[in-house]
């Protein structure tokens, strides 16, 4: 490269000082050889500015948008990720204490509520005759049943009411049919119908009677579960 | 094109976001970026597939090392660095049938010009610029590397010794050697001039 060129390249990248800018300018009207270089130089800088630009396709784009996208995974793969993932466990000492508090409330909580035992009630056997209640004492319904169709009032009177014939009245149903049902604990009982308050007869239809010590017989009554 | 000094603020929110996984933050900057980077792919390994191949693996590469770009330069000058790389490696290891390139090289046969043409032709404006990005291919890479940055992408020499890692002196001696390349070539295509 001679000096004219250099110059021409110094002129070109504005490197010359003003007073080289001016000296380059007044040989380049003497000097046709340096006044070509230059032209042909300055050709070459604006028709490099000049040269079309290249747009890329859409392809270039589709395709880097699909390698920077990461592949989808399925739904094992991103299952097998999470659970195989390594982590770094941290904690602190506050930390460490709400969880420990959090596992005992969570443990008193669960004592307390699920019950000791099982207590398994059992279901009582009641005879035919009787309606058993599910209190907390057993208590067996007895139907007392007596035939009197000419009575106008019927009573009974035990062991369960103190012996007072006024306590349990009979009620009459259809044919002279009249019937009580009285509530009674599991035990033994001993008991007359009243028939119009004054006379006392032992219950006809008792499996058993027992001398009540006066010369008669009372109707007895085993009331059982 | 010169680099866009009121761009960088929006590619260094751009970056950040990218940073945090925001894919479609690096997707704005490829779109703000590819055109610059094919061109000069393309200038370069003069084909466009190959150029458009060589700009992907710059944004691929410039996306995986992300975390390794320092804000305090121009992600667009990081880029065209990534990619002049890029181009390079490409003209050394795969230069199509005619064996690598000695990138070394820095100097050149200033006989080196198409004598065969016929000087008698004289060349419309279209047919310059077919004839300079011919010219362009022709010479050796690091003096169209350096041309190109300087001439067909506008950056300043400053610019440059960052992208390329090589002192301005170099860098202008090279555009010299370039420019008057180009120059003989395209004189004796029109004697005119």
């Amino acid at each position: 490269m001679d000096e004219h060129e250099l110059s021409v390249q110094r002129f070109l990248d504005h490197d010359l000082t003003p007073e080289e800018r001016v000296a380059f300018l007044q040989a380049v009207d003497t000097d046709p050889a340096l006044r070509r270089c230059w032209l042909n130089l300055e050709m070459v800088v604006a028709e490099a500015h000049r040269l079309p630009r290249i747009i890329p396709s859409t392809k270039f784009f589709s395709e880097l948008n699909a390698k920077l996208t990461p592949p989808s995974l399925g739904w094992w793969e991103r299952m097998r990720a999470v659970v195989t993932a390594p982590r770094t466990l941290e904690w602190n000492l506050a930390g460490a204490l709400a969880a420990a508090c959090v596992a005992i409330v969570a443990v008193v909580g669960l004592y307390t509520m699920v019950p000791r035992r099982v207590v398994e009630v059992p279901v009582m056997n009641v005879p035919a005759q009787t309606i058993a209640g599910m209190k907390q004492e057993p208590t067996v319904f007895v139907r007392l049943v007596l035939l009197q169709p000419d009575a106008q009032s019927v009573s009974v009177a035990g062991d369960f009411n103190g012996w007072n014939p006024s306590q349990t009245p009979l009620e009459r149903s259809d044919g002279g049919m009249w019937t009580a049902t009285i509530p009674l604990k599991p035990g033994r009982y001993q008991y007359m119908f009243v028939i119009d308050g004054k006379q006392w007869i032992a219950d006809p239809l008792a499996t058993e009677e027992a001398t009540d010590g006066f010369g008669s017989h009372n109707a007895v009554l085993d009331v059982e579960i | 094109m010169p680099l866009d000094q009121h761009a960088e603020p929006k590619d260094a929110r751009l970056v950040a976001r990218s940073l945090k996984q925001d894919h479609e933050a690096f997707g704005q900057l490829i779109d703000r970026h590819a055109t610059a980077i094919v061109n000069l792919a393309y200038r370069m390994v003069g084909n466009r597939a190959e150029a458009e191949d060589l700009a992907q693996e710059a944004f691929l590469t410039a996306f995986k090392a992300l975390s390794t770009f320092r804000a305090d330069s121009k992600f667009s000058t990081w880029l065209y660095r990534i990619a002049a790389n890029k181009c390079k490696d490409w003209l050394r290891a795969k230069r199509p049938g005619q064996g690598p390139y000695d990138l070394d090289a820095q100097e050149v046969l200033d006989s080196h010009v198409a004598e065969h043409r016929t000087p008698e032709v004289l060349l419309s404006q279209q047919q310059v610029a077919q004839e300079l990005e011919q010219a362009i291919q022709r010479l050796p890479p690091l003096y169209r590397e350096a041309f190109v940055l300087k001439h067909v992408e506008g950056l300043s020499y400053e610019e440059m010794e960052e992208i390329l890692g090589v002192n301005g002196d170099t860098l202008k001696m090279r555009v010299y050697k370039g420019r008057l390349q180009l120059s003989r070539e395209l004189a004796s295509l029109n004697p005119a001039r």
